[in-house]
């Protein structure tokens, strides 16, 4: 009865002035159905990160180009920094050359100590990484994960896994590379586990990050444990991804509650995690295949100190009466130089001491 | 809303990139809009002859790609946002200047929020309410789109 002018027209037809290709509603849902399958294949297959790669190989030049008011910014401060601030920057930094070439000395020799120790006793040499300079493009511009993108990418033959340390001890790992950057993860991000050592009483335990508040926890961990605030924690080297003895966080915080029986560690990390602009990238070499069984099978004598990188000696040097953790013990073994290496560790009775028997067995369990 | 080139709204959006990729500091990435979500909502609703659903949706799939988190996930909140804007594209020539900014407070905070969720669902962490921050900067940007590319409401005296 009451048709208008309007029902008589065919729904399907519309007018040729909004006339838009697919309905909005149709694309959204092929969108939508796209970005889902493609977050699927994202998160659990490979698949997608070569497509990754040739992206951010083609957004480079973009990234080059929106990054270049900072350098630009940096170069003219740089320019403009005072004639005094630099004699005073260059006279803090020969001293500070000077500290650091007389503990050098002492490590060499240490060094050397140390790997004949490591020979004797059939041990493991200690793995000493070679290192890449990295410098900090920008902190990541994802505000959910702590993560900060590097000017080193597979370029420089950089590799996913590869620890990153700045002066002071480790700051994260090497979670994926592309062509010119790569992007490393902090120790302070939720999904990066740590194996560390306290360093007082060599206690192992793993260090989780806790994400946005910028600290490590050290979770399952009874309430009688024997930490202390104040206590240092430093990478125990099991895993072959940090090399053993570098510092990660000192403990804030140590809460005890009645109703569970862990107590909540809480650490900050000691590398200036978030604010730092060059970094080091540690490569692990492939560490010697650890055989107990066969003992009369002369050991190798493995001393990668002549690969030492420069660097590296001056992270190390912080840290190294963390390295050998049982320095003064073995030194009776020292005095029967006709004793084979081999042999010392097969047989313990030849060593003099009878406390030494317990020394030969620690280097070969982790 | 005059009729714009679609060099415009191409060269827009690598502006906006270049914006995106641009390396912020510890308060910039707090405070920091979001350059192609913004330009792209403002093209979806000046000129949706030029920039479709599709087009939003690829400028997300570019974010996805510049902050290296789940490939699609920006993308498929820009492509709902988009989605929710295109519903009242052509009434917005009947609101006046402050239900425009409301509605487009929405869309960005529907953005925020979907994206929030999506992160919650992968195991993230709840962030503090800094998180709702940008949606201002955002708004300041919008009116900076405005400014240079023209109103979407219709001015007063006709």
């Amino acid at each position: 009865m009451l048709k208008g002018i309007h029902q008589q027209l065919d729904p399907q037809e519309s007018p040729a002035f909004f006339i838009q290709g697919p309905k909005p509603f149709s694309r959204l849902m092929f969108f939508c159905t796209l970005s889902l399958v493609m977050m699927a294949v994202d998160a659990r297959f490979d698949y997608l990160s070569q497509v990754r790669q040739w992206f951010s190989t083609a957004l480079h030049p973009l990234e080059v180009l929106a990054s270049a008011p900072n350098e630009w910014g940096r170069n003219i401060n740089t320019y403009f920094t005072s004639h005094n601030q630099l004699i005073q920057d260059n006279f803090k930094l020969k001293q500070q050359s000077l500290i650091d070439n007389a503990a050098l000395q002492r490590l060499a020799t240490v060094d050397a100590e140390n790997a004949h120790l490591r020979t004797l006793l059939a041990g493991d040499a200690p793995i000493i990484p070679q290192a890449t300079l990295g410098e900090v493009l920008h902190m990541g511009r994802d505000p959910f994960s702590n993560i900060i993108t590097l000017n080193r990418g597979s370029r420089h033959h950089i590799t996913p896994g590869q620890a990153v340390v700045d002066e002071q001890g480790v700051v994260g790992q090497i979670t994926r590379v592309y062509t010119f950057t790569s992007e490393v993860t902090l120790i302070t991000d939720k999904k990066l586990s740590i194996p560390i050592q306290i360093e007082r009483n060599q206690l192992r335990a793993i260090a989780f990050g806790e994400g946005k508040r910028n600290t490590l926890d050290i979770p399952y961990l009874p309430t009688s444990v024997d930490i202390k605030v104040g206590d240092k924690l430093v990478t125990s080297g099991i895993d072959g991804v940090y090399p053993a003895g570098l510092a990660v966080a000192v403990v804030t915080q140590i809460k005890q509650s009645q109703d569970s029986p862990f107590a909540k560690i809480i650490s900050r990390p000691i590398a200036g995690v978030n604010n730092h602009k060059h970094v080091l990238i540690l490569k692990v070499p492939e560490s010697p295949a650890i055989n107990p069984s066969s003992e009369n099978k002369p050991v190798l004598p493995r001393n990668n100190a002549q690969h030492l990188d420069q660097s590296v000696v001056e992270v190390l040097q912080k840290n190294n009466a963390a390295v050998d953790p049982h320095p003064a013990t073995e030194t009776p073994v020292l005095d029967s130089p006709s004793t084979e290496p081999g042999a010392a560790a097969a047989t313990p009775g030849a060593a003099p001491a009878p406390e030494n028997t317990t020394a030969p067995a620690a280097p070969e369990h982790p | 809303m005059k009729p714009v080139k679609f060099s415009t709204f191409l060269f827009t959006m690598l502006v906006g990139l270049i914006f995106q990729l641009y390396p912020w500091s510890n308060t910039g990435v707090i405070i920091r809009p979001d350059f192609l979500l913004v330009i792209m909502i403002y093209w979806v609703l000046q000129a949706p002859y030029h920039c479709n659903i599709g087009w939003v949706w690829f400028a997300g799939l570019l974010v996805d790609l510049s902050t290296g988190s789940l490939l699609g996930q920006h993308a498929l909140t820009f492509a709902i946002t988009a989605f929710l804007g295109l519903i009242y594209q052509r009434r917005l020539v009947l609101f006046n200047r402050w239900q425009l900014y409301l509605y487009v407070i929405f869309l960005f905070g529907v953005q925020r929020g979907l994206i929030l969720l999506l992160k919650l669902f992968a195991g993230g962490e709840l962030p503090d309410w800094t998180y709702s921050l940008p949606v201002v900067s955002d708004l300041i940007l919008w009116q900076f789109m405005i400014i240079w590319f023209g109103e979407l409401t219709r001015p007063k005296k006709l």
